[in-house]
């Protein structure tokens, strides 16, 4: 047996695996749907997301020129990679240069598709991964099983037993337990690596922002935290501007987890500056090829448009039914990227030697490109990997179809037969006459047909259309017409009241209430009171605070008057600042619709002090609050910043059987001052 | 003058179920068109598109353009995924070539699903068809997300008297059809049935209704096979007042 079908028969036996995958099915097709339903205009973001990314596609070389020259001008070190191996190259060359010892990494597909882990572990380097369900099958020695949700096939059982055994925390099955297992673990992780890896979910070409997201907070230790930063990105991974940027948060969280916006998303420009509290010292991207140019210029360039959702695998039914370790290649190797996109992509980018016969396994009921929020045609492109037509458009007559020998000639015979009808009247008059032998009107196939498995066939009829239809035209014609009522025209669908006034403060308290967070208003004079009662009820005594010059004039003497220790986090410093349990910082602007805070690092602006403590305690002034999340992304102070972050709510996971789990590696509470 | 109409009565129709082609051609009647049959016409080419011969569809696709040129008017298929083949298949298979690409094109442009026809073709949403009990429709998935009909479908079976529209839960998700799929790979195409069989009996429904004859064979023969009830027939036999 191959080892695909090996693979799908374990799955399908696999009752643990089949609860875990019909479970994510379940719910991430409804809170995608339950997301979209809120977002007017949804259809028309995708139109234009298409756009975006095939115009990125289209014209890659220029957006990667400008995108580079921007990163270069803004001190990030760019690294080209040709290939899988040049990428472990330079990220290991980097390594020795800094003495690095230990590695914290944040999920990246990139590094999976390059093999990255191994490679360093050889070196004697230690690697870990950190976000949760990454650190999972980590510790399970098996790659990811889905792209956003690594453990997606496991149960809590499972990573009970798994956390009993590899961190001794005893027995439990209680996931605020594990996850809290898990942070104080990584924790450590995070303080004490010299380097952090990350992915790139979008590069934007106008400015040279790498924009990761990370709901968890893992995400923004790893590019803060560690004294070097290398993310991985595939090439094709890049919109033209900010406010194409904007579009994407919209579609690919909702996508995604069926959130409206991540908990995070940092935008990072450069490494940290003269006279920057936080950072690391050098940043570096890795830009991977590894065939896409390949395939930009090939009849599956559509497949560059993927922004690595997961969407499709989420809507899958064979997904569903198979789960992501059960796509592998003939050898038995992963495809790296399961589902419906991994399809396209494994044999695009790996080989359609090794990989095409993927894309066979697909009822093409065009879920997937139902569900994907850059539009991008699946089925279609699933069609041409089985037709071979994976090359050059100008290479088609080359092409080889991957469909298995019998059935080629199957469907040969079939062809000879229908393209003439008087061949075709004949074969249909056999098969009548075969039906004839049907006990009941039905075949019963043996399973080695495929279709006899699981179904009976149904004998053909001993007249066929045709001879009916000719026997019938010679009667009369059917009766007159009954008065067939007339269809009314389906009513224009009103447009969505758009007059509901509301107020920015008002929509902003209210998102972020429903992101889990906490606002609260109050007037400038009483700042420092109110906050220093919030810390008294938290058992609170000193914060990790932001400097004078960047918070409300008088507020850290107003603290300090109530009792309340102020530390400012400085570099080298930052297992003590670690230990300090409330973070305050300002806000530089907000958007109402999303419930999110912006904040950029700077002197006197640590971003650790909305990272590491658990209470992340925040000052707005409500003169800054504007609409949405692009307006935040063309603020001038973004811009100008070396790294910057979006913070919409308190840090989260669902890694573990999708249940929401509030602070993980980031604040557990956001508190919002509004004055 | 009266209408008149090619029909395209699709390879399955013909050879496994005659009897709904006759409903067929009775629905479209009673809606006062004319039903002409060019008797050339074989398969649309489906399967072997599907299955990535793109080579062996080719031939079936043209002969099937050649035999509807001769036949001027509407097209008409019974069939969702055949008449997704026809208006998109066609130019995926044709793509980049100057003498056959007009010619599907022109073929893509007057054809139509069986009840997109009725309900956005001819205008009708009550076609005077009886059915006494209860039943509930299955979405297959070309006609749904390729040719984008649920609607029509929907208004048809809620104005046929007597019967009890009942919701299939997950009526959506694919039946594990597929074509080739279902054969080259039967476990899957198997686990996927199962669960539209269960979500099926669930409904306690009398009849399903479904507008593509390769989902009704793929669940009635999982159906038959565990001695299921109840069936699945095509649309056009609850319309022709000919469903139980």
């Amino acid at each position: 047996m191959k080892p695909f079908n090996r693979r799908v028969r374990a799955s399908l036996l696999d009752a643990n695996l089949q609860f875990a995958l019909d479970a994510n099915a379940k719910r991430r097709i409804t809170v995608r749907q339950n997301a979209f339903a809120s977002l007017p205009g949804a259809e028309q973001m995708r139109h234009r997301a298409h756009a975006v990314r095939l115009e990125v596609i289209d014209h890659l070389d220029e957006y990667l020129e400008q995108f580079t020259r921007n990163l270069e001008r803004n001190g990030v070190i760019v690294h080209r990679a040709a290939d899988a191996a040049q990428a472990v190259q330079i990220v290991l060359e980097i390594a020795h240069a800094h003495g690095v010892q230990r590695v914290a990494k944040s999920k990246t597909m990139v590094s999976e598709e390059i093999g990255l882990n191994p490679a360093l572990e050889a070196e004697g380097l230690q690697v870990v991964e950190t976000d949760l369900g990454e650190y999972i099958v980590q510790l399970r020695g098996e790659p990811p099983s889905h792209i956003i949700t690594p453990a997606v096939h496991l149960r809590r059982q499972d990573v009970g037993r798994l956390f009993h055994e590899k961190l001794g925390i005893p027995l439990t099955e209680d996931i605020s337990v594990m996850t809290a297992a898990a942070r104080k673990v990584l924790r450590e992780v995070f303080l004490s690596a010299d380097m952090g890896i990350s992915g790139v979910n979008f590069g934007v070409a106008e400015t040279g922002t790498l924009c990761i997201l990370t709901n968890e907070g893992n995400g923004r230790m790893v590019t803060t935290v560690p004294k070097v930063h290398v993310a991985l990105m595939g090439m094709e991974r890049l919109v033209p501007t900010l406010d194409d940027l904007a579009l994407m948060l919209a579609l690919l969280p909702r996508s995604a987890t069926g959130q409206k916006i991540t908990v995070y998303a940092n935008l990072l420009h450069g490494p940290r500056r003269e006279g920057e509290p936080d950072g690391p010292g050098e940043r570096h991207l890795v830009l991977l090829d590894n065939g896409r140019s390949a395939v930009q210029r090939s009849e599956l360039a559509e497949i560059l448009c993927c922004i690595r959702c997961g969407a499709c695998l989420n809507a899958c039914p064979v997904f569903r039914e198979i789960g992501g370790h059960a796509y592998v290649g003939k050898g038995g190797g992963y495809a790296v990227y399961p589902g419906p996109m991994g399809s396209v992509v494994a044999p695009a980018l790996f080989g359609q030697a090794e990989f095409g016969h993927l894309a066979r396994a697909s009822s093409l009921c065009g879920a997937c490109a139902e569900a994907c929020p850059v539009e991008i045609d699946l089925p279609r492109l699933l069609l041409r990997v089985r037709a071979g037509q994976v090359g050059r458009p100008e290479e088609r007559a080359q092409a080889k179809p991957n469909a298995p020998w019998l059935l080629s000639l199957g469907l040969r015979l079939f062809r000879w037969a229908a393209v003439s009808p008087g061949r075709f009247a004949l074969a249909q008059r056999l098969a009548g006459w075969l039906g004839r032998a049907a006990p009941g009107g039905w075949l019963r196939l043996p399973a080695l047909t495929g279709w006899g498995l699981s179904k009976d066939f149904p004998a053909p009829a001993r007249q066929t259309f045709h001879q009916r239809f000719a026997v019938r035209t010679a009667s009369a014609l059917g009766q007159a017409a009954p008065a067939a009522a007339a269809v009314a025209q389906a009513e224009a669908i009103p447009a969505a009241p758009l007059g509901i006034a509301y107020s920015l403060i008002g929509r902003f308290e209210q998102e972020l209430a429903a992101l889990g967070g906490v606002s609260v208003r109050c007037s400038e004079a009483e700042l420092p009171g109110r906050i220093a009662a919030l810390l008294r009820e938290k058992g609170v005594q000193a914060i990790l605070a932001w400097e004078d010059s960047a918070l409300p004039g008088g507020l850290l003497d107003g603290l300090r008057l109530q009792g309340v220790g102020v530390v400012h986090p400085r570099a080298g410093n930052k297992w003590e600042d670690a230990q300090l349990r409330a973070g305050l910082t300002g806000v530089i602007a907000a958007a109402a619709e999303t419930g999110s805070l912006l904040l950029t690092g700077g002197p006197g602006r640590p971003l650790n002090a909305s990272l590491l403590p658990e209470l992340h305690i925040a000052i707005l002034r409500q003169e800054h609050l504007l609409p949405g999340i692009a307006d935040l992304l063309v603020h001038p102070a973004l811009r100008a910043s070396a790294a910057a972050v979006l913070v919409s709510g308190p840090s989260r996971t669902a890694d573990i059987e999708m249940t929401l789990t509030i602070g993980v590696h980031g604040p557990g509470e956001l508190v919002v001052f509004c004055i | 003058m009266t209408e008149t109409i090619q029909l395209f009565v699709t390879c399955i129709l013909d050879t496994l179920y005659p009897q709904v082609g006759e409903a067929v051609v009775s629905v479209l009647e009673r809606c006062g068109v004319q039903v002409a049959f060019p008797a050339g016409q074989t398969c649309c080419g489906q399967p072997a598109f599907n299955a990535g011969l793109r080579g062996e569809a080719r031939p079936m696709a043209q002969h099937t353009i050649r035999t509807f040129e001769q036949a001027p008017g509407r097209v008409v298929v019974p069939s969702g995924s055949c008449a997704a083949m026809i208006r998109h298949g066609y130019l995926e298979l044709f793509a980049g070539d100057a003498d056959w690409l007009p010619r599907a094109q022109a073929l893509a442009a007057r054809t139509f699903e069986f009840s997109e026809f009725l309900v956005d073709g001819l205008g009708v949403s009550d076609v005077g068809a009886v059915f006494d009990g209860t039943l509930t429709y299955h979405s297959s998935c070309h006609l749904l997300r390729e040719l984008g009909v649920d609607r029509q479908p929907h208004l048809l079976l809620a104005n046929v008297r007597g019967a009890r529209l009942v919701e299939l839960p997950g009526t959506q998700e694919c039946c594990g059809f597929g074509g080739v799929f279902s054969v080259e790979q039967p476990a899957i195409s198997s686990a996927m049935l199962e669960r539209k069989l269960d979500n099926i009996q669930s409904t306690g429904a009398d009849v399903v209704v479904a507008c593509d004859s390769g989902c009704v064979t793929n669940i009635n023969g999982g159906l038959r096979r565990g001695g299921r009830s109840p069936r699945v027939v095509h649309i056009a036999e609850i319309l022709a007042g000919v469903g139980r």
